[in-house]
C-alpha cells in the first residue's frame, strides 16, 4: 500500500514554516529529504509522521540527537519494555539480542540510564528501538551526526539490510546530499519551507534544476577519488 | 615549525596519549583524524599548554609553543563567544593594546577575505547564523597574525554546503597569511581535500602519517582502510566511476 | 556511601551547634534583666532585690557567657534540655507534650495541602491556559496572599460563630484540630499548587516527549512514567523551603486558636524569659530542618541519580 499524506503544513509564531506539501511513499521506498538548515525538512518529517499515524499506520522515528529520544531519568531497559508494549509486542527479547549484537551495543548495561552510555551507543539504542516490530515507515533525522564515521557507516549498512529484508520504507532527513545519495533512490529537495524539487537520485545529482538542488549537488562531497 | 616529540598525556587516571610524535612546518596543514575518545582534544590541550604531558616535549621553532601564541578555533562557534558582547568586541580582544587604525584596517581586510560584511560584527552571536559565527571565530583567530592556528572540529556544527565553503575560505586565508594549521577532524574527506599530511589517531596512538595521495591509494592499516570505506559509505568522498 | 553519611552527620552537627550558639548569644545579650523577669513569672508579684539575686544565682546567670553556654550544651549532648528557669521542671517532658500537639497538626496540614494541590495542579495542567488552569492559578494566588491569622479568623467566624459546626478554641477533642489544620493546609495548598503546576508544565517542555508519542506511548503513560518524575524534582526541592513557612504557620495558628503546642510553649517562654525553653524550641526546629533536608537529599538522589554523580 502506498503511504500518502496530502496538504501537510506548519506554522510557528504566525509564520508559515511549511507550505502545503503532499508526500507519497511506495512500500519499501528509500527517500531522502534534503535541504539547508531551516529549510523545513525536519518540520515536514514531523508533519508526515503525525499524518501517517493519524491514518493508523506504524511510523518509527529516530531524532537527530539521543537527547530528543530518551528520558534521562529512566533506565534503558524501561525504554525498551515501554516501546515493546506500545507496539503490542511481548518483550522483543529475540529481536533485542539480534539487533543489539548487529549494532554492537550488546555489551551495554540496560539497567543504566541513558547518560551512563556514550552518545554513540545511545543513538544506536534509539535506532534499535525504531527497528522493533514492523513499522510501515522509518523516519531518520540526521541519524549519523552523533556517530563516528566507522560506526555510522556500519549502522547505515545494517539499516539498509534490515529495511530491505522487511520491505520497510525509509525517509532520510539530512543536509548532506552526499550521504543521501549513497542511501536513497529518490530525493526531495526543500528550501524555505517548500518542496522545490523531487526526482530520482541520479537525476538530481547529474541534472539539478533549481538553485537549491544545484547548490547541494555541487557541494555533495569533498573529492572524488580513483577506485 | 611545530614539533610534538614523543608525548604521553593523561586525562584523569586514564592514559589519553601514548608516545605521540608529529611535526608541522610553517604555512602547512596537518589534519589529525580520529574518533571521539581517540585523544584529539587531549592533543589540542597539550599543544595549547592547558595540559602538561607526563613525558615528551612540544615546541615551536625550538621554543615552548606558548612563545608563538597559537590561536584556537572551536567546534561550537556560538559557545566560543560571550553572548552579550557584540562580536566586534570579542574580535578585538587579542589585540587590545595595539594601534586602533592598524587593527581596523586589518579587520576590514580579513572580513573581505572571509566574506563577512563589517556591519555583522556589531551584532551579538545569537543574531547571526552559525556559519557566520564560525567565520568570525576564524577572524578572531587570525587577528593577531599567529604563525600557528589549531582548528578543533571547525566544521562539524555546519551543514554540508557551508562546510565546503568555510573550508575553502580557511585555505584561502592560509595562502594569504601563511599560518600553519593543525586541524582536528573526524571527517576524512575534509582532511583528504585540504591537508598536506594526515595523521590518524586511534586509542591515543598515531596509527599512520601520510599525505592524502598515498592515503587514498594505499591506506595502510585495516583501521585506515575502514576509515576510507566509511568516508565513501557516508558520501564524504566519492569513488570516480 | 560511607563518606556521604559521615559528611551528613558532620554538617548536621555544625548546623545544630551553630544554631545553639547563635540563639544562646542572642538571648544572653537581649535587653532587660532576665533574672527579674523570671522572678516575676515565678512568684507572680513584684520581687525584692534579694529574690532577684537569688534567682540570678540559681539560673546560672552570674557565670560568664562561655561558662553558661558550656553548662547548657554539655547535658544537651545526652538529650537533657535542662530545667525551666520559671517552674524549675525539666524542659524535655514539657517540650515533648507541646510537640505531640504541634507535629500532628503540621502533618495533617501538610496532608490537606497535598490532597488539594496535587489534583488541582494536575487538572490545571491538562489544558494550560484553559479555564481550570486559570481558576487554579487565581485560587493559588489568592491563597498565598491571605495571611494565616486572617484566614483563621474568617474560618472561625464562618464555621464556629455563624454555622456553629466546629469548636474554635482549645484542643480537647480531634474536632478541635479541624479548623487550625484547615487554616494551615489551605495556605500550604496554595503555594504547593503553584509549585507543582509549574513543575509539571516545565516537565512537558522536555525535548524527548515527541519521540515517545511517535513511539506509540500513550499520553497517560507519558504523564505517569516521565512527566511525574521530572516534575517531582523541582517540587521536592521547594518542599524543603515550604517547611519553614509551615513551622512559622503552626506557631501563628496555635496562638489564634488557643491551642497548646510549640507555639504557646514558645511565646510564653519568650515573655517569661525562660531561656532553656526558648532554646529547646529553636534547637528542635533546627533538628527538624536538618532531618527533613536529609530526607529530601535522599529522595532527590533516587529521583534523579545524575545529582551527586561525579561525572554525568
Amino acid at each position: 500500500m502506498t503511504l500518502s499524506a496530502i496538504g501537510l503544513s506548519a506554522m510557528r509564531s504566525g509564520r508559515i514554516i511549511l507550505h502545503p506539501t503532499s508526500v507519497e511513499i511506495e512500500p519499501g521506498a528509500r527517500i531522502g529529504l534534503v535541504g539547508a538548515s531551516g529549510s523545513g525538512k525536519s518540520t515536514l518529517g514531523h508533519a508526515l509522521i503525525d499524518a501517517l499515524k493519524a491514518q493508523g499506520l506504524q511510523v518509527a522515528h529516530v531524532p537527530q540527537s539521543p537527547d530528543e529520544a530518551l528520558d534521562p531519568l529512566r533506565s534503558l531497559a524501561f525504554h525498551w519494555h515501554e516501546a515493546a508494549q506500545a507496539r503490542g509486542l511481548a518483550d522483543g527479547a529475540a529481536h533485542q539480542r539480534a539487533i543489539f549484537s548487529a549494532l554492537k551495543i550488546d555489551g551495554g548495561d540496560l539497567r543504566k540510564r541513558p547518560w551512563g552510555w556514550s552518545r554513540g551507543m545511545q543513538q544506536r539504542f534509539v535506532i534499535a528501538m525504531a527497528l522493533m516490530g514492523t513499522p510501515d515507515l522509518i523516519v531518520l533525522d540526521e541519524p549519523t551526526s552523533a556517530l563516528d564515521p566507522v560506526i555510522a557507516a556500519a549502522t547505515m549498512n545494517l539499516l539498509d539490510r534490515h529495511l530491505e529484508r522487511t520491505n520497510t520504507a525509509m525517509v532520510l532527513i539530512t543536509h548532506d546530499l552526499g550521504l543521501a545519495a549513497r542511501r536513497v533512490s529518490h530525493l526531495m529537495v526543500m528550501a524555505a519551507g517548500r518542496l522545490v524539487e523531487e526526482a530520482e537520485t541520479g537525476k538530481i545529482l547529474n541534472n539539478p534544476q533549481t538553485s537549491e538542488a544545484k547548490r547541494l549537488a555541487a557541494h555533495r562531497n569533498w573529492m572524488e577519488v580513483p577506485c | 615549525m611545530l614539533r610534538v616529540d614523543h608525548i604521553w598525556a593523561k586525562r584523569g587516571a586514564a592514559v589519553a596519549l601514548r608516545n605521540v610524535s608529529l611535526s608541522l612546518s610553517a604555512g602547512k596543514t596537518l589534519a589529525v583524524v580520529g574518533e571521539s575518545g581517540a585523544g584529539k582534544s587531549t592533543l589540542i590541550a597539550s599543544i595549547l599548554g592547558l595540559l602538561r604531558p607526563s613525558a615528551g616535549a612540544i615546541t615551536w621553532d625550538h621554543q615552548p609553543v606558548s612563545s608563538c601564541r597559537p590561536a584556537l578555533v572551536m567546534q561550537e562557534p556560538r559557545s566560543a563567544f560571550n553572548p552579550v558582547w557584540p562580536l566586534m568586541r570579542a574580535v578585538r580582544e587579542p589585540v587590545l593594546g595595539q594601534e586602533q587604525s592598524v587593527t581596523n584596517e586589518r579587520i576590514a581586510r580579513l572580513c573581505r577575505g572571509l566574506e563577512l560584511p563589517m556591519e555583522l560584527l556589531e551584532r551579538r552571536p545569537r543574531e547571526v547564523s552559525v556559519g557566520q559565527v564560525q567565520r568570525v571565530g576564524i577572524l578572531r583567530a587570525l587577528i593577531a597574525a599567529p604563525p600557528l592556528i589549531l582548528f578543533d572540529e571547525p566544521l562539524s556544527a555546519l551543514d554540508a554546503v557551508t562546510q565546503k565553503h568555510t573550508a575553502r575560505l580557511i585555505a584561502d586565508m592560509q595562502q594569504e597569511e601563511g599560518f600553519a594549521a593543525l586541524i582536528v577532524t573526524h571527517d576524512l574527506g575534509y582532511a583528504l581535500a585540504f591537508a598536506d599530511s594526515i595523521a590518524v589517531l586511534k586509542d591515543g596512538q598515531i596509527e599512520s602519517i601520510s599525505d592524502p595521495g598515498s592515503f587514498v591509494t594505499n591506506p595502510g592499516s585495516s583501521y585506515c582502510q575502514a576509515l576510507r570505506d566509511a568516508a565513501v559509505a557516508l558520501g564524504s568522498i566519492e569513488v570516480a566511476a | 556511601m560511607m563518606l556521604t553519611v559521615v559528611g551528613f552527620l558532620v554538617r548536621a552537627m555544625v548546623v545544630l551547634t551553630g544554631t545553639a550558639l547563635l540563639t544562646f548569644a542572642l538571648l544572653w545579650n537581649a535587653p532587660g534583666d532576665p533574672a527579674q523577669a523570671i522572678a516575676i513569672a515565678r512568684f507572680n508579684a513584684v520581687p525584692t532585690q534579694d529574690v532577684i539575686d537569688q534567682v540570678r544565682a540559681e539560673a546560672g546567670l552570674n557565670a560568664s557567657f562561655w561558662a553558661a553556654f558550656l553548662n547548657w550544651i554539655g547535658p544537651l549532648l545526652l538529650f537533657d534540655f535542662g530545667n525551666s528557669s520559671v517552674t524549675g521542671r525539666p524542659v524535655g517532658p514539657d517540650l515533648w507534650v507541646a510537640a505531640t500537639y504541634s507535629f500532628p497538626l503540621a502533618i495533617t496540614a501538610l496532608a490537606i495541602g497535598l490532597a488539594i494541590s496535587l489534583p488541582l495542579a494536575i487538572l490545571a495542567t491538562r489544558r494550560p491556559g484553559g479555564f481550570m488552569d486559570r481558576f487554579a492559578v487565581a485560587i493559588a494566588s489568592l491563597g498565598t496572599a491571605i495571611p494565616a491569622f486572617w484566614l483563621g479568623l474568617l474560618l472561625i467566624l464562618l464555621f464556629a460563630v455563624q454555622l456553629a459546626w466546629l469548636p474554635a478554641m482549645g484542643a480537647r477533642t480531634p474536632t478541635h484540630a479541624v479548623l487550625p489544620a484547615l487554616t494551615l493546609g489551605l495556605g500550604i495548598a496554595a503555594s504547593l499548587t503553584r509549585i507543582i503546576r509549574s513543575g509539571i508544565l516545565e516537565a512537558w517542555e522536555q525535548p524527548f516527549l515527541a519521540a515517545f508519542r511517535h513511539r506509540g506511548v500513550s499520553d497517560r503513560a507519558i504523564g505517569r512514567d516521565h512527566i511525574g518524575p521530572h516534575a517531582a524534582v523541582p517540587v521536592v526541592t521547594v518542599f524543603g523551603l515550604e517547611l519553614a513557612f509551615l513551622l512559622e504557620g503552626v506557631v501563628v495558628v496555635e496562638v489564634i486558636f488557643g491551642r497548646p503546642g510549640l507555639g504557646s510553649f514558645l511565646t510564653s517562654a519568650i515573655l517569661a524569659r525562660d531561656f532553656p525553653h526558648v532554646q529547646a524550641v529553636v534547637l528542635l526546629t533546627a533538628l527538624v530542618f536538618v532531618v527533613v533536608n536529609l530526607i529530601i537529599d535522599v529522595v532527590y538522589r533516587v529521583l534523579d541519580p545524575r545529582i551527586g554523580e561525579p561525572d554525568a
